[in-house]
């Protein structure tokens, strides 16, 4: 599925060549904002695909608010990062090569069919409410700022999912039979959202990061593992004493955020064929 | 009172600007004419998420993304409403998206038409929305009350979309000279289903749908109260319009224009049109697929394993 053109920082790192590490916490920042940025961006372009096709009409008009709500949080995003480092937020959002994003790997697969989409966006929105909850302390204004608003919208987007996988397990033959082999694709790359990166050390003295994303990880994992388990949905990994889960799959971290699918080249293609017709113009 | 009796007071209540709502008597073929005309309706708001929804994976900056997709939202909005109001005149929502993808019953020729350029979004939202206002401001007054009540909420929203499809139109115009050959280009192509839009004239006193005040204004006065508002507008942007002889006649007070295409009109909304069967067969396609959930949403629930 790869294509090599999309593997240049992850195949500088597997022939070894050392990170440089970041001299001060301003890359550093700017790298988690992307992250959080391109994670809300993609997946609100991916979900922006149901509208007009959802299963039902009232569905339809949710999905369509759940997608603007993620780009609106992208936007925010990258307008704070723009101010970091001097560029504008359509720029970072239109302007990169493929490989230049920083979603997570969960985000690298399309839409697919509804359960997969609601299984995605389940994943996500958990995930995204525990990393929301710790980013409300973080010692960097703006972001902590941003994500009281943020953590509003996205509480419904939990509610709203949750209400969706419950629907479909308790439904039972084939939408729970669909949802699960959902969830069992999705599982590896949903890791990825809290994928370590260079200058975390660094966000994590200066308060920016107020705890370690692997730590993120694991409380994100207690907490929907009650919720999955009853409704007889998977959820592979062994308890390891002292809360602590550990999959029990093979899982690859490195290039959660770095490799990138070619269902997001083909992505990345669509939404930025008007951008790239006439470079510099204003739409 | 007798039958006809019945009859006379309720196309005397209609006629004199009165209301029916869903629980009073009506004649059975005001009723089916209702449901008839809303049902279309209905089906243009849901067909014609269609073309739009095209561009939206494509929206070229951060704000376009989010209009673009609340206004492809709104139009799904509506699709619903409208599917509510002819529910109630008899026929399940079920059964009017299943004759609508059997080709059964009919959407709005403009809806028929492909997309080429990022102008066409502009175009679309101003200019397709503005002739399907003109009519729907006139519907806020049907005599079928729970359709006027709708027309206000979507004309509301109909009106956001203008101001959208004139700005993404306004930035294409002061930008490049491609960007502004494209809204031309745009507009050329248009123009000829636009015309069409408001359907041929028709005898009013024939026309039962008038009779009943189910719509106030005839296809004709819809046409040139469009003309009048937007025809100035579009000029005023230093856009050509593609008929030589579109002018304002000051004797009669009408707009002349070469005849629009009746034919093409006709071949169009029978699902002739370049694309009415690829717009149909991508909604079959994306209605079968999704056929599984609204099964599960009505299963009975039951324990998981």
């Amino acid at each position: 599925m790869m294509s090599p053109e999309f593997e240049v920082r992850g195949a500088r790192m597997k022939t070894g060549t050392p990170r440089t590490p970041n001299p001060e916490p301003r890359t550093a920042l700017a790298e988690l904002l992307l992250t959080l940025a391109d994670d809300e961006f993609v997946l609100g372009f991916w979900d922006s695909e149901w509208t007009g096709i959802a299963p039902m009409l009232e569905e339809d008009v949710a999905f369509s608010s759940l997608a603007q709500d993620e780009i609106g949080h992208a936007r925010v995003l990258y307008e704070i990062l723009a101010e970091l480092t001097h560029d504008t937020a359509d720029h970072i959002a239109y302007g990169r090569q493929p490989e230049e994003y920083r979603h997570a790997r969960l985000l690298d697969h399309s839409r697919t069919d509804w359960a997969f989409s609601i299984a995605r966006r389940f994943l996500y929105d958990t995930a995204d409410a525990t990393r929301l909850t710790v980013l409300a302390n973080s010692s960097y204004a703006p972001l902590a700022g941003i994500v009281g608003k943020i953590r509003r919208e996205e509480t419904y987007h939990r509610m709203h999912m949750e209400a969706w996988v419950k629907r479909l397990a308790e439904a039972g033959g084939e939408a729970h039979q669909r949802l699960s082999v959902a969830l069992e694709t999705l599982w590896p790359d949903a890791l990825t959202i809290f994928t370590p990166f260079d200058g975390e050390e660094e966000l994590l003295n200066a308060g920016i990061l107020p705890e370690p994303l692997m730590a993120i990880q694991q409380r994100w994992l207690g907490e929907i593992a009650s919720f999955l388990q009853p409704l007889g949905l998977p959820f592979p990994f062994r308890e390891a004493g002292g809360g602590r889960y550990t999959p029990t799959f093979p899982i690859t971290m490195d290039s959660g955020r770095i490799r990138h699918s070619d269902d997001f080249r083909w992505l990345w293609n669509e939404f930025t064929m008007v951008y790239r017709a006439e470079p510099g113009a204003e739409w | 009172m007798t039958e006809q009796e019945r009859l006379d007071a309720f196309n005397a209540h209609v006629a004199s600007g009165g209301k029916v709502e869903p629980g009073d008597w009506m004649p059975d073929e005001y009723r089916k004419a209702v449901l008839k005309f809303v049902e279309m309706h209905a089906n243009s708001e849901l067909m014609g998420v269609l073309p739009e929804r095209e561009w939206i994976m494509r929206a070229p900056s951060l704000k376009r993304k989010l209009a673009l997709t609340a206004k492809v939202q709104d139009e799904v909005g509506h699709a619903q409403l409208l599917y509510r109001v002819a529910e109630d005149l008899g026929k399940s929502r079920e059964a009017m998206v299943d004759d609508l993808l059997a080709g059964k019953t009919k959407f709005h020729n403009v809806f028929h038409y492909p997309t080429k350029t990022w102008a066409d979004v502009g175009v679309i939202a101003w200019l397709v929305d503005a002739a399907a206002i003109v009519a729907q401001q006139a519907l806020r007054e049907s005599s079928y009350a729970p359709y006027a009540r709708t027309m206000k909420k979507i004309c509301w929203e109909e009106s956001v979309h203008i101001i959208h499809g004139r700005d993404v139109l306004l930035s294409l115009l002061n930008g490049t000279a491609t960007q502004r050959a494209m809204v031309q280009e745009a507009l050329d192509r248009w123009w000829g289903p636009l015309m069409q839009m408001h359907g041929p004239p028709t005898d009013p006193t024939k026309d039962r749908d008038l009779a009943w005040r189910i719509k106030n204004k005839s296809n004709d006065n819809l046409r040139q109260e469009f003309l009048g508002i937007y025809v100035p507008r579009i000029r005023e942007l230093g856009l050509t319009l593609p008929d030589p002889e579109l002018r304002y006649d000051e004797a009669s007070g009408r707009w002349l224009f070469t005849e629009p295409d009746w034919k093409e009109l006709y071949a169009v909304v029978t699902g002739h049109g370049p694309m009415s069967q690829q717009r149909l067969a991508f909604r079959q396609m994306n209605y079968a697929a999704t056929q599984w959930v609204r099964d599960a949403m009505l299963a009975t629930p039951r324990v998981a394993a």
